[in-house]
């Protein structure tokens, strides 16, 4: 039962892909063990999980067929219990200056504004891969009755802190930048800090759960 | 400490680039010539690591306060030292209040540009001084220098000119071919290695775009996968992008092939409108290639130890 292929991109990039559009929690836990099994190792200098990959670099390019190898074998071999996630609790503003398309969200899904943040803020999500921007963590699985593209016109300007969805997934905005996800509230949580020694909150495979704050919901 | 009289198009400091930090989305930035910025601290005995000034384009001009040796590597900008041209590739002496300037050539795009000792108050950010100018941290205030900028240096005492030779630059890229190159068209499967692909203007330290008159658009999709500097993607549109330094962590078009690390030196040099063409290698090659360049940098920190030494 072979639903993956193991290669080498360039000369040290090892790659794993797992061949399914939409990752189990099964196989969601046992790529975030194989990460830390591949830390462990000490030759990769960066382990890049993504939606259904993950890719170490080597810090020597001598010898990749010898670590693709083991990839392989450890791959089969890891249990997804070996994966324990950190667990984080956003506090978010929801709606108004704080999440301006929160009403637009709920007149395109057919819900009230109330119910968008019920959804939303009532489960968790698992930080799937980062990417985009430094300390950008894409959280997924969002509920389906949430699901929207992205805008049209995405925006030049996305507020640091601002809680967004898009697709399945939602995610927070570690700094200002250009974006173009559906923002519905606003953390004061700082996510990402350059001066620290470890620079961004969320890592690979941690857990979110938004909690909605008090002062004034919607 | 150097004045920053004039800053040009894209000055900025960088040294070998930012690692351990992909998985939290954070770029390598660094030089995009490694073998010049080596081999300008190679010739003051700096650490190959050391921070450097990467120029592009050039137009600028500096001014040292106070005695330092310098040296030059990288594309010829047409740098002058007091208006005096001076050549790259060398070590040269500068006096308190001397002026460098850079031209612009059309050979080449980026010069490197290196104190003897280093920038000192170039504080890491996530154990890299290279400037990450997208994500706004690293170098000076993360961000390109701007005139008026200072860079506080040790002084050092007159060393002689001595120069090394480095390999050319050339415009033919080796690569070694990719996993989705399957995934396109029979007839598509070898284009990139047919023809001449020209630089487009809208080329940065993210991407370099290339394009050709043969159509190679396609629909074919991947999920985003973990993407690093020389990787080439395939965007829908047929026109490849070679993703550089600044490239984001992740990417989702097809990767039809991947520039080994010993050319990657070449990309950078390469300017709008110059056409260049791909060849595919083996990992074996590409091995052999990268050896040959630390050889080559090991032979000159050789020589330039042993040249001071005579001369002390």
């Amino acid at each position: 039962m072979t639903n993956n292929k193991t290669y080498i991109l360039g000369e040290r990039a090892l790659v794993l892909e797992i061949f399914q559009t939409h990752l189990s929690q099964h196989q969601q836990n046992k790529l975030f063990a194989l990460h830390a099994w591949m830390r462990e190792q000490k030759v990769f200098i960066d382990i890049v999980p993504a939606k259904t990959t993950i890719t170490g670099y080597l810090m020597h390019s001598q010898d990749p067929e010898y670590w693709l190898d083991r990839l392989r074998e450890a791959w089969e071999n890891i249990e997804p219990e070996a994966f324990q996630p950190t667990v984080h609790q956003i506090i978010t503003r929801y709606g108004k200056s704080n999440g301006p398309d929160l009403d637009s969200v709920a007149s395109l899904t057919g819900l009230s504004p109330a119910q968008v943040v019920e959804l939303h803020s009532q489960q968790s999500y698992q930080v799937k891969f980062l990417g985009f921007l430094p300390g950008f963590a894409y959280l997924g699985d969002l509920n389906p009755k949430l699901h929207l593209p992205r805008l049209d016109t995405p925006r030049t300007h996305v507020p640091s802190g601002s809680v967004a969805i898009a697709q399945d997934l939602t995610a927070v905005y570690p700094s200002e930048s250009p974006g173009g996800w559906r923002l519905i509230g606003h953390t004061d949580t700082v996510l990402f800090n350059h001066q620290l020694e470890s620079p961004s909150i969320l890592q690979p495979g941690d857990v979110v759960k938004f909690i909605p704050s008090t002062e004034g919901i919607c | 400490m150097l004045t920053i009289l004039k800053s040009g198009i894209q000055t900025c400091i960088q040294d070998l680039g930012r690692y351990g930090f992909r998985h939290l989305g954070v770029s390598q930035a660094g030089v995009m010539d490694p073998l010049a910025a080596k081999s300008a601290n190679i010739l003051l005995n700096n650490s190959t690591d050391s921070a450097v000034i990467e120029i592009t384009v050039g137009l600028c001009k500096f001014k040292f306060d106070h005695p330092t040796n310098f040296s030059l590597t990288g594309a010829d900008l047409g740098a002058k030292l007091n208006g005096k041209s001076i050549a790259t590739g060398w070590r040269y002496h500068a006096e308190a209040n001397d002026i460098l300037t850079f031209a612009s050539s059309k050979s080449g795009t980026r010069a490197y540009f290196a104190v003897q000792g280093g920038f000192n108050d170039v504080t890491p950010v996530m154990h890299s001084s290279a400037t990450d100018i997208q994500a706004g941290f690293g170098g000076l205030s993360g961000r390109a220098l701007q005139d008026g900028d200072v860079l506080p240096y040790t002084p050092f005492n007159a060393l002689d000119s001595i120069g090394a030779a480095l390999p050319d630059y050339v415009d033919t890229i080796r690569v070694i071919p990719g996993p989705h190159i399957d995934l396109l068209p029979k007839d598509n499967q070898q284009s990139l290695y047919n023809q001449q692909w020209q630089v487009q203007p809208n080329s940065n330290r993210m991407g370099l775009r290339v394009a050709s008159d043969i159509d190679i658009s396609h629909n074919v999709s991947i999920t985003s996968q973990a993407v690093s500097p020389g990787v080439i993607q395939l965007p829908p549109n047929g026109q490849p992008i070679v993703l550089l330094n600044d490239c984001q962590t992740t990417g989702g078009y097809p990767i039809i092939a991947h520039v080994i690390e010993a050319d990657l030196r070449h990309l950078g040099q390469l300017h709008a409108g110059v056409h260049c063409q791909f060849r595919a290698v083996n990992r074996l090659q590409a091995q052999q290639a990268l050896d040959q360049q630390q050889q080559h940098l090991a032979q000159l920190k050789i020589a330039v130890l042993h040249h001071d030494k005579k001369n002390i």
